[in-house]
Parts: structure tokens; sequence; C-alpha cells
């Protein structure tokens, strides 16, 4: 197992003024679990990609352990890649699929047998290790697409959406098989998806990927309740953060935020406004998530709204509300018992610490 | 290729040694090959535009040190002959004669044959499909002697002979065109909406309509490519002129070219002007249809 | 998986049939399939029956003799030869048709001119066989100045070994020996040496017979002058010592003699080695100065009769397995006439971009992943190649071989035309037998038939299992 790093990671096509991903850098640790998230075509896969030597670096650097691998080809750089699609052998039964990189590397006969059987065993394979992968389900293919890795003991796992072409309960059910490898093997993986929930759940820690450039990285955790700009928060979490753009008034020595219409009633604490000060802006967007906002009055600090229900949307549990209030359309997540029709006219109100501030041009988050 | 940076200039040059040296070696070796491919075509050509008193003095590549040789002289005498019976040109017209009527019926009879056994309703469809696409495998050499019989027999009857006549041959061809051209066009027209049909019903068309109008405009794309492939196969078709039509005053151009081989050394002028008017036709309909024609190989893996 | 695939239609599967409204119902559709199926009942199906039942009747159709036709066939030097050469088309031609076509597509993949190429490559099967097979015959023409095959080896075989002046006629089994005459004897390595020793200071004569008079025009040969001694040296004549007007003279110059110019000589010492060589000028003669003492003789180089570019007879029908000492049958079982292989050559040139279209669209159908898989995985090129994609190409090109295959059993006008008359007998094969006996000279139909019926049953199986394939 080892270390990944990346350092200032670039990629142009030729001919194609875009760049595919602009300058990432990325440390990951010895025996990490991290995931690299982002929306359909954002660069993380042509990130994955480059680690893995499939694709040519235009400038930066990456590392595996200490070594500088941009000039090794795939089969120096000791890396294992799960495909999207699973890339199997056709031809070969999953014992060959799984074999033949050891094959290739002139492993003895006697070893190959038992790294094959061994990762057979936890994967759940010994009795398919006869049959070819038309003769696979889906699912089965996907975990001889994860044996073959397993047996090339590389230094970094490296997994391209292995999920997406599985049905949504058998994705479930192999999020947690691979979140149970990792622990078992205490392998580096690195797991591309555009799935946000895939990456809270399985990951140390996630990295955010928009347009090439790489918008935050951290813990689920930090980037759940610290999201440092518009783009993560609106990414992570769903149903998305609310977003309400707000005008910023001085009174009183104080700081007041406005809508347009005046039917949101915002106030902010003491390091909110010292927040807006320092940032020295004149409008501000202001994002709360739908499952801090609940149906119940506050007075103090906070956000309250008034709104009327558009739609319920029932779930068991909760009910997820979309609810316009003025011209702005939000939606929050109540107590399923709550008694709402649509029409309905509410007092919403959500805590000062789920309020979060974005600049308006830039979308950071104020500091 | 890509825009390098100080960092980034090592591993360009190695990826490059990974492929730009051998991909020299490749363009070199492929360039022969091309040369050694086009040889055949570029002599035919040649010979046919130096004069006859040069040929088995000194060979077409001669030419190449001395271009003045080159003269259209051999094209000018075969079309001074206009269209006289034997000529060039009169056998090429005999293969137009052939050939076109023989397209159309194989593009005409197989989609009427396809659109039926895709969109019809009756029991035992789908296995008259698979013997009709079963009989790609007759080869013509046994269908011959029976088939002239069958001639003589319809001039009894009818005082009709085909035998000797292009009509005769017209037949033959179409029938052995079918079982391949339907097989392409049910495949094809299998993939066309059945609602399309229904649209067209419920409009108060009749069947006839139905085909005319909205299925077979909708299948130009693969009776472009059944056209080609039986044109050129039609076109460059010996052995089924040579039995119906050996004897004829007028007579297709493989044919002629196969006679003229017979006295080769004396009319190698003919010869070989001939055979370029003949590779010039279904050289044009090959380069105008270049895409059907690849779909059209690719489906006549059987034929 | 191929790309060809039969799909099934998007139809739902017909109704049964159900009395007497669905006639009414679908009339029209069954007139649309009718023109079709008569045309195929009439031309192919009835007929195809109607050889069968001629291969069991005799030629003129009218008795009944079983199996006959078939022993005959079978007995029949001619259609034994014809199976022959069926049996090497098909032994070496789809092989290398999908080799060459196998090889031109993955490596058209690199290059950036790959529509080009493949367009020169693919053209050929535009052009008729017929017109094919005149082209290729005359690049196999015997005549370097018609054949570039021929020219090419000329090239190269005079670039080995320049023909001499005076070329052997190999034909009529002359040899270096049989030209000597006086003085001189055939030597080892097809050399003439003089037969007497001679000694700085003195004179050699040597005469040679059986010299071409055209050669010695061509040379511009003079009358011969009888050498001078030269003191230090040695002088000789070379000459022809032939004279049409003292026909026994074979020992003096005689007027209307020739000197033999050009010729090329080494004088050889008594130990065997060479010391000094010279050409004959146009009277014959020649000298070797300062020569040291000793016993010498003159040698005539053998490279002066090297035989002149014979050319290799592509056309015909020498066989290029050894044949030699086998009866009449054996021999025209076993052996292969280079015809075959010139032919085979040009038929290759005809469909090897078919292979190479249909090679072409399997690779580009292949999963690039799983190829990026093996380069992870730890392959290098050609072991993704042979282990990787071959493999998985093996449907593709098993259809493409058996397409050839079928191909092949059928060849025929490639032979009519390309093979000069002497060549069409051990060329023949069957689909040219049932032509030959089927119809020249009036219309036979037994034996033709029995010939078009083992033909059949050849194929049949063949494409019927190629068309399973297809489907699969």
């Amino acid at each position: 197992m080892s270390s990944v790093s990346l350092k200032e990671l670039t990629k142009q096509y030729a001919g194609n003024g875009a760049l595919s991903l602009d300058s990432v850098s990325l440390d990951v640790a010895h025996g990490e679990f991290i995931c690299l998230v982002g929306p359909s075509g954002c660069g993380k896969t042509t990130a994955l990609r480059m680690i893995a030597g499939l694709e040519s670096v235009t400038s930066g650097e990456i590392e595996i352990g200490d070594r500088v691998v941009n000039d090794l080809a795939p089969r120096d750089r000791d890396i294992a890649l799960v495909f999207q699609s699973y890339a199997l052998y056709p031809h070969m039964t999953v014992f060959d699929n799984m074999s033949f990189g050891l094959k290739l590397r002139k492993v003895p006969k006697d070893e190959i047998k038992v790294a094959v059987t061994d990762a057979a065993r936890i994967l759940d394979l010994e009795q398919y290790l006869d049959r070819k992968p038309a003769q696979l389900s889906g699912g089965q293919r996907q975990r001889v697409a994860l044996g073959r890795a397993i047996v090339r003991n590389p230094a970094a796992f490296l997994m391209d959406e292995p999920l997406s072409n599985l049905d949504a309960k058998l994705r479930v059910q192999t999020r947690a098989e691979i979140a149970r490898l990792h622990h078992r093997l205490g392998a580096t993986m690195i797991y591309v998806t555009h799935d946000q929930v895939e990456a809270m759940t399985m990951a140390d820690r996630i990295a955010v990927i928009n347009l090439g450039k790489l918008e935050q990285v951290g813990s689920p955790r930090e980037l759940y309740d610290r999201p440092a700009n518009q783009f993560v928060a609106g990414f992570i979490g769903s149903p998305s953060m609310n977003f309400v753009p707000m005008h910023v008034d001085s009174v009183d020595g104080g700081i007041r935020l406005v809508s347009g219409e005046g039917d949101l009633d915002i106030t902010l604490d003491d390091n909110e406004m010292d927040m807006i000060r320092r940032a020295g802006v004149s409008d501000v967007v202001l994002g709360v998530r739908p499952e801090h906002i609940d149906h119940r009055e506050r007075t103090g600090l906070g956000l309250q709204l008034r709104a009327s229900v558009d739609v319920i949307e029932f779930l068991g549990n909760d009910e997820h509300v979309h609810l316009s209030s003025g011209s702005h359309e939000l939606v929050a997540i109540v107590d399923a018992r709550t008694p709402l029709t649509i029409g309905d006219s509410l007092t919403l109100s959500a805590s000062s610490d789920a309020i979060h501030l974005f600049h308006p041009e830039s979308g950071e988050a104020l500091k | 290729m890509s825009k390098e940076t100080p960092v980034g200039e090592r591993k360009g040059a190695k990826l490059a040694k990974r492929l730009h040296v051998p991909k020299f070696a490749l363009n070199v070796i492929l360039g022969l090959v091309a040369v050694f491919w086009l040889v055949p075509t570029i002599s035919l050509l040649v010979i046919s535009l130096r004069p006859e008193s040069l040929f088995g003095q000194s060979g077409w590549w001669k030419v190449f040190t001395a271009p003045s040789q080159l003269t259209f002289h051999n094209y000018a005498t075969i079309f001074s002959q206009g269209f006289a019976t034997g000529g060039v040109l009169d056998s090429l017209v005999t293969s137009l004669e052939i050939t076109i009527p023989v397209t159309i019926l194989v593009a005409l009879i197989s989609s009427l044959a396809a659109y039926s056994l895709v969109f019809g309703f009756w029991r035992g469809r789908d296995m008259i499909f698979l013997v009709i696409v079963g009989l790609m495998v007759v080869p013509l050499q046994v269908a011959l002697i029976p088939v002239v019989q069958f001639y003589r027999e319809l001039g009894n009857l009818f005082g009709l002979n085909p035998y000797g006549t292009i009509p005769g041959v017209i037949i033959f061809h179409v029938a052995f065109g079918l079982p391949f051209g339907i097989f392409l066009m049910r495949n094809f027209l299998s993939g066309i909406p059945k609602d399309l049909l229904e649209a067209g019903r419920i409009e108060g068309a009749g069947e006839w309509k139905i085909f005319y109008r909205i299925v077979l405009p909708l299948a130009l794309p693969a009776i472009a490519s059944l056209a080609i492939f039986q044109f050129i196969w039609v076109w460059n078709d010996l052995l089924v002129a040579l039995v119906f039509l050996g004897g004829n005053v007028h007579t297709p151009l493989t044919i002629f070219l196969y006679d003229q081989t017979r006295s080769l050394a004396a009319n190698y002028w003919i010869v070989s002007t001939g055979a370029v008017v003949s590779i010039f036709v279904p050289l044009v309909v090959f380069f105008s249809f270049q895409r059907y024609f690849v779909r059209g190989v690719l489906a006549g893996a059987v034929k | 998986m191929t790309s060809i695939a039969v799909e099934e239609p998007k139809v739902a599967a017909p109704r049964p049939s159900s009395g007497h409204g669905w006639f009414r119902r679908n009339w029209v559709s069954l007139a649309f399939l009718a023109p079709g199926v008569i045309w195929l009942l009439a031309i192919v199906v009835y007929p195809t029956i109607a050889t069968i039942r001629f291969s069991l009747y005799n030629e003129s159709a009218t008795k009944f003799v079983g199996l006959h036709n078939f022993a005959s066939v079978f007995s029949t030097d001619a259609i034994l030869t014809a199976f022959k050469n069926n049996i090497v088309w098909v032994l070496i031609f789809p092989f290398f048709v999908t080799f060459i076509g196998l090889m031109v597509a993955v490596l058209t993949e690199r290059i950036r001119w790959s529509t080009a190429f493949k367009t020169i490559i693919v053209m050929p099967i535009v052009f008729s066989t017929t017109a094919s097979a005149l082209v290729w015959r005359t690049i196999f023409d015997l005549d370097p100045h018609i054949g570039v095959v021929n020219a090419i080896e000329q090239t190269v075989s005079d670039w080995f070994s320049t023909p001499g002046a005076y070329p052997l006629n190999t034909a009529i089994g002359q040899t270096a020996a049989t030209l000597a005459s006086f003085n001189a004897t055939g030597s080892t390595g097809g050399t003439i040496v003089s037969k007497s020793a001679i000694h700085p200071g003195g004179t050699v004569m040597m005469g040679l017979t059986r010299i071409s008079s055209v050669t010695l025009q061509t040379l511009g040969a003079t009358t011969p002058v009888a050498p001078q001694k030269m003191a230090g040296g040695i002088s000789g004549l070379v000459w022809n010592d032939f004279s049409p007007s003292q026909t026994s003279n074979t020992t003096t110059i005689v007027s209307d003699e020739h000197g033999l110019p050009n010729l090329r000589l080494s004088l050889v010492s008594s130990t065997g080695s060479i010391v000094a060589s010279t050409v004959t000028n146009s009277s014959g003669d020649f000298s070797f100065s300062h020569v040291a003492a000793g016993s010498y003789h003159v040698e005539i180089q053998a490279s002066n009769f090297q035989n002149a570019f014979e050319g290799t007879f592509w056309l015909g029908s020498q066989s290029i397995t050894p044949t030699n000492g086998l009866n009449q049958t054996a021999q025209s079982l076993l052996s292969v006439p280079l015809i075959d292989l010139a032919m085979i050559i040009s038929y290759i040139w005809i469909w090897a971009g078919f292979a190479m279209v249909l090679i072409g669209a399997g690779l580009a159908a292949l999963n690039r992943e799983v190829l990026e898989a093996a380069e992870i995985d730890g392959a290098t090129e050609w072991q993704k190649f042979r282990r990787v994609t071959i493999p998985m190409l093996a449907p593709v090109l098993t259809v493409v071989f058996v397409t050839m295959v079928i191909n092949v059993l059928k060849v025929f006008d490639i032979i009519l035309n390309m093979a000069p008359g002497s060549s069409q007998g051990p060329a023949t094969t069957l689909a040219l037998s049932i032509y030959n006996d089927g119809f020249t000279g009036g219309i036979h139909s037994g034996i033709a038939s029995a010939i078009a019926v083992i033909l059949f049953l050849l194929v049949v199986p063949i494409m019927l299992w190629n068309l399973k394939k297809i489907k699969g």
C-alpha cells in the first residue's frame, strides 16, 4: 500500500482550449479511501485515468509512494483499475481473468492459485471460477473485476464508478461490501463517482471536482458542515441546500439582510456580521439546508420565513415540502405527521448555526 | 501534441519515443504495401495508354522515365468504333442492359418480400424466411443446366426461349440475388417501428400505399447498399453470361474481355483498354457510394 | 461479437391463421411475397432438384444410371486434378487472405492516412475477376519486357551473376566443357583450361567451338591473329575453331574463322593460384606481361559462360512439389502447378480488402477498456495482441476464413482468364469443370450435374455453419 500524490495536475486535450483538469493538487494518505466526486464531465475520470497511466499528463506530477510515475507505463505503476464496465476478458474464465496479471509477471502457478482462490473466497466467487463472464450476472462480474484488482495486491486501487451499472438494491449492497473490503485490506483506494451518497457513505475524505478544478477536499463531515463554496454546498446533501440571494442593509450599527419582498427575516449573530463586514459586500447569498428548516416559530437569532406550500412529497418518515416565499422557492424537510396541505401558509424557521453565507460573485463561503 | 511545460518535458519525450520510432517504420511498410497494391491497377492503366507497338519491347514501367510514351490513341480507336457490334462500347451497353434491370428488380422484389415477411400476419412467416435465407447457400453452378433446359421448355410452350437473350440472363441473376436481397432488406425493415404503419392504416392507407410511401423511403439506405452490391456483382459476372450469352452477337464486357484473352498477344491494346473501361463503371459506383458499399460488404459476408 | 447480427423483428409473432377471414385480410401481404417466392422456386429450388436428378441419369438424360456418373467423376484424371486444385486453393488462400487482412486492419489503426490506405486495398473487389486476371497475367508474364515479376527477377539475378558474353544454352545441354576444342579442356567450376603448360616468353593458342555467329557478330569479333612471342610475358589467342570452309581443320587458324573477344582469362600458376587476369581483344588475342618464371596454364573464367536469365514461367504447370518418378495419376494428384500460386496471389490481391473491412469492423467493435485492463495487468503490446485482441477477434476471423473457403470452392473465372491454354488443364477446378463438361460443345448434363452436386455437398454444410455463426 502506498500514498498517492497529485501535484498541480493539469490536462489539456490537443486542439481544444479548455482544460479538462486544472492544476489539481491532492495528497492521498497511505491506506486512505478517498472519493473523487463531481458532475459528469468534471474531470474526475480523467484524473483517475491519468493516475493509472492511460492518459498523458499535460503538466504536473503524479507520485505513487515516493516515485514520480509520470513517465511510467501503466503496468509499471503497481496500480489496479476497476472499470465502470468491468472490462473482463470475455474469452477467459473467471479464474483466468483474475490470474492474467500474475501470469504475465511470471508468478509461479501455485502462488497464482493461492492468490486467486483467496480473493475468490473474499468475494464469494469460488463456485464461479470456471465460468466465463457471459455466464455471470452484473453483480458477479463486478466482483470479478474487483477480484482481478485484489489479486494484484497493488499500491493503490483505482475505481471508476464501479457501481453505476448495478441496479439500486445491488448498489447499496455492494457499497457496503466495498467498504468492508477496504477495512479488511487496509488498501489505498481512489474511488470516482458522481453520486454524492456513495461518496459520503464510503469515503474517509472526499474531493469535490467541478469543471476540472478541485473545489474542496475534506472529510464528509467537513464538507457537510463547512462547505468551502456554493458549489460544494449545493452538491453535497440531498435534497440540496436552499440558496436565497439577499441584500445587505446597514442598520443601527448592525447588519440586516433583506430579501426583495421582505418575507424572509434573518437575525444575524455577531460572527456573521463580522464576516459580512470583512467581505465588504452589499449583497450576499444565504444558504440553508432543507433538513435544518422546521415548522415552528423561533425568536431571536436565525432565519424566519413565511411561505406557502406548493408540493408535498411523502417519504414515510419525512415529508419534503416545496415552498414558495415571495419569489423564492425553497425546500424543507418536516416530520411526516405534520398536517399540511397544498396552499397552506406556514411559518418556518432555522437556527443561526444552520445559516451559510456565500459571496454573491465568487460563491466562496464567507469567513 | 500536448503543451509541454518544463516539468512535463521528460515524460513527453518518453511517450513519444514509444510511439514515434515504430510509427515511422509503420508508415514505410504500409506505404510499400499500398504501392504494391496499386501496381496492378496502374500497370493496366499505363498499358492502355501506351502504343501497342511498345508492348513486349519495353516494360510498361519504363513509362516513368519516358512519359512521352503516353497516348490516348487506344481509347480514341475504341471510341471511334462507336457502338459497332463487338466493340467495347457495344459491350458496355450490353453490360448496362443486364445490370441495371437486375438491380432494380432485385431491389424491388426483395423489398416487397421483406415487407411481407416483417409486417405480414400469417403462420409460417418466419419459417419461409429461414428457407429463403437458406437458399443463399446454393451455388449457382447447380442451377445452370436445368435452367437452360427450362428455358428451352418455355420456348417450346410459348415460343419464347430466353436462352441466348438478355432477359434470360436477367431472370437468372435476379433469382440468385433474391435470397441475399431479402435477407438484407428484412433485417433492415425489422428495425422500422410498427407504429408507423399503424398510423398510416388509421389514416386509411392501403398496404401498397403504406409500402410505397412510408416503408420504401425509410428503407433507402439499405436499398442503396443492396443495389450497389448487386450491381457490382452482376457487372463482374462471367459464368452466367458465358452460359446464357456465350455465342451471342452482343456480349457484356466480361465476355468481351474473355474473348480477347484467347488471342492475347495480338490484341493487347483492346484488352487493356477494355479492361479499364470495364473497371471504370464499378469504380465510379464504388467511390460515390463508398459508405453503402462497405455496409453491403459487411452484410455480404454470407455471399 | 461480430456486428453482423440478425435482429429479431420488433413485430409481434404472427397470429395463427384462423380460417377464412385471414386470407382476405392478408392477401396483399402474400401478394407482395409471391413474385419473390415464385422466382426462387422456378430458378433456384426446382433446378437444384433437377440437377440432382440429372446427375443420376446418363448424358442425354434418358436412362437412370444411379451413381455411375459419380463413379466416373472420381476416376477421371481431369476431374481429380480439379479436386486437387480446389484443395490447394482451400489450404492456401483462406489462411493467407485472413492473415493479411488481419495484419492490415491492425496496422492501419495507427497511421493518419488510413482511409486512403483502406480504399486502395479494398478497391480491387470492384474490378471483375476477369479484368483482374488479365492484369495479373501480364504481371506474371515470362517475358521480362512484359511481366513485372520476371523483370525484377532478371534485375536481381543479373546483379548477382552478370551474364557472360558467351551464355550457354542449357536447354540443349551445353556446358563449358562441350565448347572446348583445340588445346582446351573443361575444368572445375565451369572453366576451360589450356591443356599445355606455358612458360614466360611462350605463346598459347586455345580453340573453342559451338559459338553462335550471332554472338560473334554482337561482340564484333574479327579475324584471329597468331600470337607473337613476348619476352618475360605470355601471349596467346582464343578463337572460334570452326571454319565453314575447312570444317575438319581444328588445329590451325583459318581466315574465315573469328577470334573470341571479351573473354576473361586468368593465368594460373603450377600451384593453382591465379597470378594475373586479362581480357581478349576483338581478334581474340591477349597477353600477360611481367610473368615470373614458372609453369602456367591459361584459364577461361566460368563467368564468361554464365547463362542469361531464363525467367520463371509463373503461368505454367511446372510443379513446385516433387513429382519425379510418379505415375500419371499420382502426379496429377500431388503436383502443385506454379500457376496455382500465381492465381492465388492475384486472388489475395482482390479479396484481402474484404477481409480487412470485416476484421476492421470487428476491431472497432472491441471494448477498448478490456485492452486497457490488459495494459494495467502488465501486458506488452505484443502480449495484448496475442492474448486479448486475437481471442476476442476469433469470431470475426472465423467468419472471414470460412467465407473465403466457400468463395474459393467456387473459383472459376480467374482460371479461365489467367491460365494460358496449356495451363488450363492442370489448373482446372470443380466449378470450371462443370462449365467445361457441361457447356462446351453442347450441353451434357450427366457428369456436369454430378460435379455440381458434389460442389453443392461441399459448399452447403460450410455455408450453413457460417450462417449459424453469423446469427449467433
